[in-house]
């Protein structure tokens, strides 16, 4: 025993003595290359282009890529960035979390690169950053979402398919053709990639002018007891009371469920599109605008994460370099989606994505890139840019979840509603 | 003193300090901003208390301690008079009883987690045997016992061995005594088994109680603490408020809550663990 | 034999119905690791496929097949399990050291307040760590051992149901041993060492085991302390295997049966010593 605690006290000790000498050296490595450690959600080989042609323009910084999964992200980010750890240089923030991060000074400052980011990327993708005048973090991707719809299924039920370019459907037109579709044997008939997150199901209270849940001058008061909000979230409990789309199955499900095709509309990412066609034996789907409420707007979930820097980096310039490359520098953004089909937010690399879209599953996902780009204009809104993002997340996720499985919509929205006032008025 | 050295270096790290660390921050609000935050008294308990969503917590942990502590007793005694009896393979049977204290909470969770899909395995039980197939986890009534049969999965096989262990150390001249007095099973197992098992029983108590009211894992995994709230067991809420919400105070103050609960019925343990000696 | 009065299976049809219904129990609880190790040989789609309706292939493998075992073993997944063995077998070793030494001064050694130490000792350890796990990973994360193996294994280290059974069997052991040994000039170290441990073999490796469930089946702590990669246990990466865009069950049910498979056999082996050690306890307790 005693042994033991010594070698680790001596390990501490010389832990510390590195972590100085690394200060004052200025971050220096051995050999002279500065390390820093990026944080994302997602599996490191969609990173892997991005680091290597970050590492390639920049011989003296290496990247190291640490993968946290999405359910765990937030509370990682929290122990860790909020505990100044500085083992984390740079992180993905997800849309709508860059003022409740920047509040609790987590963030680096990057106003200084603001006028260059704005003039190289997609408008509201800066400004998704943007808290207190200032901003926190690069864009990095932006999303949208399609309404997918199975070919087979539709064409057994005798239903005509939307189309791509064509009238966009209302949401009660969407549930008729999957009951439809059921009646001739389809398992379900609309299908949300991401159940229970504000991310997918904010568009449905927008759409029906229930707004975003968040109002007031600093978006904190909650407002989702609205009549928009409850038409919506009617809508949304019916479908899982009328059996359209099933309880009890995951979000990382869902996917799955449209692949094998049980579904005759699904509703979700481009990066759907890789699970979907490797679906065995494959099925024939096409894509289509998002559906909007009957007498409602157009509303589609968009905005993804935002590259930040860490406030606790010892490596504040490499790391400033790296988030810098991944954004600004159209071939850093487009290394950026090169494995993984999401939109990226530089101007130029965005062209390319859209260029490549149609091609991404042929014939299947012909018209995907003009698609994208009208829904971009047409109806995209973005979550509310508050501080008390992190709480209306968790809140508002536990509302669906219960709203799903069959609880009083009124009534939940209520108790959501007065739990997330006592939450941000403590804020 | 020097063979105590370790034990103690480690019970005044890994035990006093955090404690003493909890209890500071609960009568703090904003420590985690960059200032440290400032002194409250007792503000965050008044908050708590005074919350319907934590009297909720409150609520649903103690139908769960009250569904779960009796019903695992009851069913591990059960199973330990059964399996004090001549079976053939009774080795056999004892393993296959004990072995799921084998696999690590997560490990049952996310196995049973599937087995309660909709169209999971259960269900295809339910059905073929002409029953209609239950929500399970995704209602308010079912998620919380779906969680104690998963736990009991675990747990049942544990507490029977300390009561076979129990029935086997209860002196064989009582039962003979009372043959001769003619007693049949019944009579036997009232006047001479619970009264000899009832140290054993108040122990699997008190040490169910303290490991249940630790339930964590299958609330994080599986339904974090919903639908409705109906699962939300105190862990899980303490977990959410620190992490999630990032309100360390209001996390602490709820582990002080559930320390003082633990303190007292380790207290208790600890007496009858040690009554031997006196 | 004569039965007496505390057997249910007097006559021949009762003892027919008892070992039926034993046997029934014995199998109700095997059955979902039955169904668990047989789904770890299929792919994910044919489990999903083979759990509704019933039929008698939920339990047999159309197709078996090894590939969910590679996948593992070969990704994140096995480093973890890798982590987990590692810290499981420091603790056991250091932790039933620290055990054994305070039970050891706790039960010979006779010292001024040593009933008071000893309550002291075994209600702080009685006391469950997950319930101070929060506090606790604030102040690792301070000392620098929040991603590290010490902060992993740490806590698992004393145990005050492990202190307690050792004392119990110390306690057993003769105490003029110890003075003799004492007259002939060993010194307490060599008296500990070379009397009491290897005497005390079954509480040893009873005690083991409860710090090897402990450390094995952790999970609040290891997600609190321990989120990088590198660092990831077992159970966690278990759980975060579901977490995912996509879910495949083949991997879930063969890593759910690694990461059970472990104690099942420690468990098989040593399963006399544990019991034996619980009686220790549960029974005279």
């Amino acid at each position: 025993m005693n042994p033991r605690i010594r070698t680790s006290a001596l390990a501490l000790l010389a832990g510390g003595a590195l972590a100085l000498t690394g200060c004052s050296a200025g971050g220096a490595a051995d050999d002279g290359t500065t390390e820093i450690t990026f944080v994302g959600a997602d599996p490191a080989e969609a990173f892997e282009p991005l680091i290597a042609a970050f590492e390639a323009r920049h011989p003296d910084i290496s990247v190291e890529y640490q993968n946290i999964p999405f359910d765990q992200y937030n509370n990682v980010i929290q122990q860790r960035v909020g505990a100044k750890d500085p083992s984390i240089d740079v992180l993905l923030v997800d849309a709508g979390a860059s003022a409740s991060m920047a509040s609790r000074g987590w963030l680096a400052d990057l106003s200084k690169l603001r006028d260059q980011a704005e003039e190289s990327s997609i408008a509201a993708s800066v400004e998704q950053s943007v808290w207190d005048d200032e901003l926190w973090a690069l864009p990095f991707w932006t999303s949208a979402q399609y309404l997918y719809y199975n070919a087979d299924l539709l064409e057994a039920a005798g239903v005509e398919p939307p189309t791509a370019d064509g009238e966009r459907w209302t949401w009660e037109q969407v549930v008729d053709a999957g009951k439809q579709a059921q009646a001739a044997g389809a398992e379900y008939g609309l299908l949300f990639d991401q159940t229970d997150r504000y991310y997918q199901l904010q568009p449905l209270a927008e759409s029906a002018g229930g707004g975003s849940g968040a109002t007031g001058p600093d978006l904190l008061t909650a407002d989702i007891t609205n009549e928009g909000w409850q038409r919506s979230m009617d809508w949304y409990a019916s479908l899982f009371a009328d059996g359209v789309a099933p309880r009890g199955v995951a979000t990382d499900q869902m996917n799955v469920l449209f692949a094998s095709g049980k579904s005759a509309f699904f509703v979700g990412g481009p990066w759907s599109v890789d699970p979907i066609s490797k679906g065995e034996p494959p099925i024939s789907y096409g894509v289509a605008k998002n559906p909007m409420f009957e007498g409602g707007t157009p509303a589609m979930s968009t905005g993804s994460w935002s590259i930040g820097v860490s406030a606790a980096t010892d490596e504040l310039e490499a790391a400033t370099a790296f988030a810098e490359f991944a954004s600004l520098d159209p071939e850093g953004n487009a290394a950026a989606v090169e494995q993984i089909i999401i939109p990226p937010t530089n101007l130029s690399a965005f062209d390319a994505y859209i260029e490549r879209l149609d091609k991404t599953d042929e014939p299947n996902t012909a018209g995907m890139g003009q698609l994208t780009l009208s829904e971009l204009q047409d109806a995209a809104v973005s979550r509310p840019n508050t501080v008390g993002f992190t709480q209306m997340q968790d809140v508002m996720g536990r509302a669906f979840a219960d709203i799903r499985n069959g609880q009083p919509v009124g009534e939940t929205l209520q108790k959501a509603q007065d739990e997330l006032q006592g939450l941000w008025d403590r804020l | 003193m020097l063979f105590l050295l370790p034990a103690l270096v480690l019970l005044i790290a890994l035990r006093i300090v955090p404690m003493l660390g909890a209890a500071v921050d609960s009568l703090k609000q904003g420590s985690a901003s960059a200032d440290g935050g400032e002194f409250v008294g007792f503000e965050n308990f008044a908050y708590l208390f005074a919350d319907p969503g934590f009297q909720s917590v409150l609520a649903v942990t103690g139908l769960f301690l009250l569904i779960i502590v009796p019903g695992q007793l009851v069913v591990s005694l059960v199973l330990a008079l059964l399996l004090v009896e001549r079976v053939p393979g009774l080795g056999l049977v004892r393993v296959l009883v004990f072995i799921p204290v084998a696999a690590p909470a997560a490990v049952a969770t996310v196995v049973w987690g599937i087995a309660y899909q909709p169209k999971g395995p259960i269900n295809a039980t339910l059905t073929a045997l002409g029953l209609p197939p239950q929500p399970f986890l995704t209602s308010t009534d079912q998620a919380l016992l779906s969680i104690i049969v998963l736990m009991s999965w675990i747990g049942v096989g544990y507490w029977t061995l300390f009561l076979i262990a129990g029935l086997q150390d209860i002196p064989r001249e009582l039962y003979e005594a009372a043959a001769i007095d003619g007693a049949g099973w019944w009579r036997a197992f009232w006047s001479i088994t619970l009264p000899n098992l009832r140290r054993t029983l108040a122990f699997v108590v008190v040490a169910n109680t303290v490991s249940s009211v630790l339930a964590f894992v299958p609330v994080q995994i599986l339904t974090q603490g919903g639908p409705a709230g109906s699962t939300r067991l105190i862990m899980y809420d303490l977990y959410n408020n620190t992490f999630q919400l990032g309100d360390v105070n209001l996390g602490q103050t709820e582990v002080v809550v559930l320390l003082v609960f633990l303190i007292a019925v380790t207290a208790v343990q600890f007496r009858m663990l040690n009554r031997e000696e006196h | 034999m004569t039965a007496l009065p505390d057997a249910i299976g007097t006559t021949r049809t009762r003892r027919v119905i008892v070992g039926i219904v034993a046997w029934c129990a014995g199998f109700a609880f095997a059955l979902p690791l039955l169904w668990m190790l047989v789904g770890s040989f299929r792919t994910g789609q044919e489990t999903f496929s083979s759990m509704f309706p019933l039929s008698w292939r939920m339990f047999v493998p159309q197709d078996p097949t090894l590939d969910n075992y590679a996948t593992l073993l070969g990704g994140e997944f096995g480093l973890s399990v890798a982590n987990s063995v590692f810290v499981t077998a420091v603790t056991i070793l250091v932790g039933l050291a620290i055990c054994a030494m305070s039970a050891f001064a706790l039960s010979v050694l006779r010292f001024r307040g040593a009933a008071f130490v000893f309550a002291l000792v075994v209600l702080s350890f009685l006391i469950p760590f997950d319930a101070i796990a929060v506090p606790l990973s604030n102040l690792f994360r301070e000392w620098g051992l929040a991603n590290t193996y010490v902060g992993l294994i740490l806590p698992g280290l004393a145990n005050g149901f492990a202190i307690f059974v050792l004392r119990q069997f110390f306690m057993a052991i003769p105490f003029e041993l110890a003075e003799a040994a004492r007259i002939d000039g060993v010194s307490w170290w060599g008296v500990f060492w070379r009397i009491y441990l290897p005497l005390s073999k079954p509480a040893l490796i009873g005690a083991g085991f409860t710090l090897f469930l402990f450390q094995w089946g952790a999970y609040l702590w290891p997600l609190l302390i321990g989120t990088e990669p590198s660092k990831v246990l077992g159970p966690i990466a278990l759980a975060n295997l579901s977490g995912q865009f996509e879910v495949d069950f083949g991997a879930i049910f063969a890593g759910s049966v690694l990461l059970t498979a472990v104690p099942m056999v420690l468990l098989l082996f040593f399963q006399r010593y544990f019991t034996a050690s619980l009686s220790a306890t549960g029974s005279k307790g």
